[in-house]
């Protein structure tokens, strides 16, 4: 302010600090206040104690005395509240002088300033970590779409497999059913046949799919005819139980001879039985078949008949063996149908068996001729025959010859 | 009861960590949701009792640091320790405090500190893991997790670093 009028100094003076609140403190080197002048009181520094230690007084003098560097400033030290100052140190022999030279105005414009920026700053910030979370969002939403898509590929696929092995299982069903019915219908032709082949041949026939051979035909066939002598006669006493059980022990020992010997079993009529041979499976020999048939069904009638007559029932046994063509095939119509020989043959041997007592076989010279090197034959002589122009020549087969071709048919009974 | 004693404590930190929050909850035991950003330097006085000592703390909540503006070390002379401030929602204001405390240590050599780790009450937008935090205590810093808003951590964290300075 040199060389300048007094009004002008304190003009320039009131432009440069205008409502500034400036102040001064005067600090010695042992650190004691000696002097403080100024505007102290909006520092709150109005009760400074000269005399006494200035640190202890001035709070923002902790650790800035004694000076090392001079001059020094602290710019914008907020010293009291909303008071701030900047604080210039500088020293001189005596001590160490601070000057407080308000700037709070320029500190709050720096403030705004700052405030804005700062915020702006901080939203930046928050709106980046906002977009990094939504990023791995998005990105843990991608991962969970893609493994998403993998278990639909999985399940679509697990659902092809599925509908291919349900297909697969229709189909199997399907096979399976026209298996089971294709067995069930094997099965009903097999015991259809049952019925009158041995079990053995039946399976053999239907195994073969070729069921032509029950087709009506001729052949040359060994008929075989039997019943019980003395039957009407006890069934005309006997309850129908006892008569019932009877039949039932002499059906369960001759079925069984019928099969093993492998012969075709017409029919059943009460006491009666008609076998044949060589239809429709040939054999060979059928009429050397029919007559050992024939020696077996006696001995086994023979053993039943010892315990019938323990009963007090006298009841025999008698057989007809004749041989020659006959018409075969079934006969019948849809639903009940039997395989059946028709022709004199059957008529002979049914005759033959009237005419027989207990325990005869009488057959037909043209059997007896079969069978002459098997059998113990004893001639009966002639015989009318009903539906027959000629008498008959009739032999009864007495036992078989050779004992081995008992055991060779009695192995066979029971395999 | 001895003599009370004045010691210089600075608060160092990036910007909107919480520095002038912590002095006034520590001070004062209030917060505000309101933020003001401090220019140059506010500052406070908490007496505490260490002891059979009176301990004078003169605070000095200094302007945070940001890209803009770099802390004045000139505020840091005579100061007796430092409280280095991390925002926990905001890792790299723990890299700026790290690096503060190199500077400080360049400058004025190894002083008592304390580093905390601010805004505990809102954990679960934290970045900064334990295991961070573990790493960093290995490592011989006095670090802790506090909460202006809560006061979590803030007592301990003066009366900490003030017997340390004392000590």
């Amino acid at each position: 302010m040199e060389n300048l009028p007094t009004h002008v100094a304190d003009r320039l003076q009131a432009l440069t600090f205008g409502d500034r609140a400036v102040a001064y403190l005067y600090v010695d080197h042992a650190l004691v206040l000696i002097d403080a002048g100024g505007q102290l009181g909006p520092y709150e520094l109005g009760a400074l104690r000269h005399g006494e230690p200035a640190v202890e007084q001035v709070a923002f003098l902790e650790g800035m005395l004694p000076l090392v560097e001079s001059p020094y400033l602290l710019p914008s030290i907020e010293v009291a509240k909303g008071r701030v100052a900047d604080l210039h140190f500088w020293s001189d022999e005596g001590g160490v002088w601070v000057v407080l030279l308000e700037v709070t105005t320029e500190r709050d414009a720096t403030r705004r300033l700052q405030q804005k920026a700062y915020d702006m700053t901080l939203l930046q910030e928050k709106e980046a970590a906002f977009n990094r979370r939504l990023e791995a969002a998005n990105a843990a939403l991608l991962a969970t779409q893609r493994e998403l898509e993998a278990s639909r590929d999985a399940l679509l696929l697990a659902h092809e497999e599925l509908r291919a092995q349900s297909d697969e299982l229709a189909r199997w069903n399907k096979t399976l059913e026209e298996r089971v019915a294709a067995q069930v219908g094997e099965l009903e032709r097999v015991n259809r046949l049952k019925r009158f082949l041995a079990p053995s041949i039946a399976d053999l026939i239907v195994s073969s799919g070729d069921e032509s051979i029950l087709k009506r035909h001729r052949r040359d066939i060994a008929a075989l005819f039997c019943d019980l002598r003395g039957f009407t006669a006890f069934s005309e006493s006997a309850e129908p139980e006892e008569v019932s059980e009877l039949l039932h022990d002499y059906h369960a020992a001759l079925v069984p001879l019928i099969q093993s010997f492998e012969g075709t079993l017409d029919r059943f009529v009460g006491d009666g039985l008609m076998v044949f041979f060589n239809d429709p499976l040939p054999c060979p020999n059928p009429a050397e078949r029919a007559v050992r048939l024939a020696v077996a069904m006696r001995d086994a009638v023979a053993a039943l008949a010892t315990a019938w007559r323990q009963r007090g029932h006298n009841i025999g046994f008698g057989v007809g063996v004749a041989q020659g063509f006959a018409t075969l095939g079934e006969i019948g119509f849809e639903g009940r149908f039997d395989y059946s020989a028709v022709g004199t043959v059957v008529n002979t041997a049914a005759r033959l068996s009237d005419a027989a007592s207990n325990s005869q076989i009488l057959v037909t010279s043209r059997v007896a001729s079969a069978v002459g090197d098997l059998a113990e034959l004893s001639n009966i002589g002639t015989l009318e025959i009903k539906g027959l122009s000629r008498p008959l020549t009739v032999s009864n087969v007495v036992a078989l010859k050779f004992e081995e071709h008992q055991v060779i048919f009695l192995n066979r009974q029971t395999r | 009861m001895t003599a009370a004693i004045q010691k210089k404590i600075c608060m160092l930190g990036g910007f909107s960590v919480g520095k002038t929050s912590l002095v006034k909850r520590y001070v004062e035991s209030v917060f505000s949701e309101a933020y003001l950003t401090t220019v140059g330097v506010k500052i406070d006085k908490k007496s505490v009792t260490l002891g059979d000592r009176v301990v004078n703390l003169i605070l000095w909540d200094l302007a945070g640091e940001d890209d803009m503006s770099s802390l004045r070390m000139s505020y840091l002379r005579g100061s007796a320790g430092y409280v280095l401030v991390a925002d926990g929602t905001r890792p790299a204001t723990l890299e700026m405090a790290l690096s503060l405390r190199r500077r400080v240590e360049a400058e004025h050599g190894p002083l008592p500190f304390a580093l905390l780790i601010n805004k505990n009450d809102l954990r679960e937008q934290w970045a900064i893991s334990d295991g961070d935090l573990e790493e960093l205590r290995r490592n011989g810093c006095w670090v802790r997790s506090s909460s202006a808003r809560t006061g979590e951590g803030v007592e301990d964290a003066f009366m900490d670093l003030a017997t340390r300075i004392v000590r």
